[in-house]
């Protein structure tokens, strides 16, 4: 505790031991410094933008990208330094996105109709003159299987907390993920 | 063809197999080749997924999103809120207050200017005698708690950069960089001073803000004159 009486701030650190610089310059954005939130903006857009891409198509990406950026302006509120910015920017982007594919009604079915846009994926190998880019065959997947599989194997979240974001049951998460993987095998570089 | 097996392959490959099941899969694997090369493919695509590459936006969103935020880019932003805020309010300040809070920014100022030559021409590295132990509370009333700990954490962290970096700097270096941080400090501790008796003066805030993001800023080209060991 300090003279505040307040518990003490955990501040992620680098391997130099030294102060994650997101974690100030969050600070100093919560205090209303545009120039600190730009920094946080330029050091980590390419990462929440592909994860936008990758969990959206392309026509929406920038909005959404921006979406996500005011709404961590206005909850920094709640950032407590208790995880790396990174991290916490992350779950806020993934809960900006899913929000925004409930308002385009594309969510309820798509674990259902999933399974069937699978089943038409080619049951066999492809040759090499059907290979395609993996970043076009992931596009290619069902929604629901895009967005476990991005979580994934992509971004590294555990089916557990996939589950939660999700709203699904862990093994829903599970097969989800599998079918994807077993689509996009066929589409591997040889 | 598919097996028993096939829809269990990913949790294989994922050690989400209990003990028992993966030694009954791995007794399996030995005569199945098609599960075999399901296995060896399905590590390949996880492989192929951690290689991807971050994507860059092809045009940058931040002009859209200081926009959206009431942030101008251009560095005039500042004065721009403020005027709109002075017509909104009506201040009174001191002039000893004014005052004090010109010469500070311009000495800050005038040391950014100043070590940015000195890291330029000569690689010099710091050290700081008295790297001081008490940061004061120096949070704008707009700043909630943690953020005034990351804050005063960050400001430590640096601080002791410097003073384990102290010895190896031009004493020229030093006494300058003391001087600035100490009217730094004057300026931060005016600045709380006049807050207490007006806690929700919005200019005495912003300028707080600034000025302990000016320290900040000084600390951190200070702590780079500073050699990595």
């Amino acid at each position: 505790m300090n003279e505040l009486g307040l518990g003490v701030a955990i501040l992620e650190h680098e391997p130099t031991g030294r102060t994650d610089p997101d974690a100030v310059d969050a600070t100093l954005a919560a205090s209303g410094d545009a120039s600190a939130f730009e920094r946080l903006y330029r050091n980590h857009v390419p990462r929440v933008y592909g994860l936008v891409r990758r969990m959206l198509n392309d026509d929406d990406a920038d909005e959404v990208a921006q979406d996500i950026f005011v709404r961590a302006w206005q909850k920094l509120g709640t950032f407590r330094g208790e995880a790396a910015f990174g991290t916490w920017l992350h779950r806020l982007a993934i809960n900006v996105i899913l929000a925004r594919r409930e308002s385009l009604g594309t969510r309820r079915k798509r674990y259902i109709e999933g399974d069937a846009v699978l089943e038409t994926l080619p049951a066999r190998r492809p040759g090499p003159e059907m290979a395609m880019d993996f970043e076009a065959a992931m596009q290619r997947l069902p929604d629901g299987a895009r967005e476990v599989f991005v979580l994934h194997d992509v971004q590294g979240y555990r089916h557990e907390e996939i589950a939660k974001m999700l709203g699904l049951a862990t093994g829903t998460s599970k097969s989800q993920l599998h079918r994807a993987r077993m689509a996009l095998r066929q589409h591997l570089e040889r | 063809m598919n097996d028993q097996w096939t829809e269990r392959l990913s949790e294989y490959v994922d050690d989400e197999l209990t003990d028992s099941e993966r030694i009954a899969l791995e007794a399996h694997l030995q005569t199945c080749a098609h599960c075999t090369t399901i296995v060896g493919d399905l590590r390949r695509v996880i492989r192929r997924a951690r290689m991807l590459r971050e994507q860059a936006p092809a045009h940058d969103l931040w002009p859209g999103i200081a926009r959206r935020i009431g942030a101008t880019p251009a560095p005039t932003a500042k004065t721009v809120d403020l005027a709109a805020r002075r017509r909104i309010r009506r201040w009174s300040f001191s002039l000893p207050q004014l005052a004090a809070a010109g010469i500070a920014l311009m000495m800050v100022s005038g040391g950014a200017v100043w070590l940015a030559g000195v890291r330029a021409a000569d690689p010099v590295v710091v050290s700081i005698n008295n790297p001081p132990n008490a940061t004061p509370a120096v949070i704008p009333a707009t700043v909630r708690p943690s953020a005034s700990q990351s804050y005063a954490a960050a400001v430590a962290d640096l601080e002791r950069v410097l003073a384990q970096g102290r010895g190896q700097l031009d004493p020229t270096t030093v006494r300058v960089i003391e001087q600035n941080l100490a009217a730094i400090d004057r300026a931060i501790a005016d600045a709380q001073r006049a807050l207490e008796a007006d806690s929700a003066n919005l200019y005495l805030n912003s300028h707080l803000a600034e000025t302990m993001r000016r320290k900040l800023d000084l600390l951190r080209q200070a702590a780079a004159l500073v050699p990595v060991s």
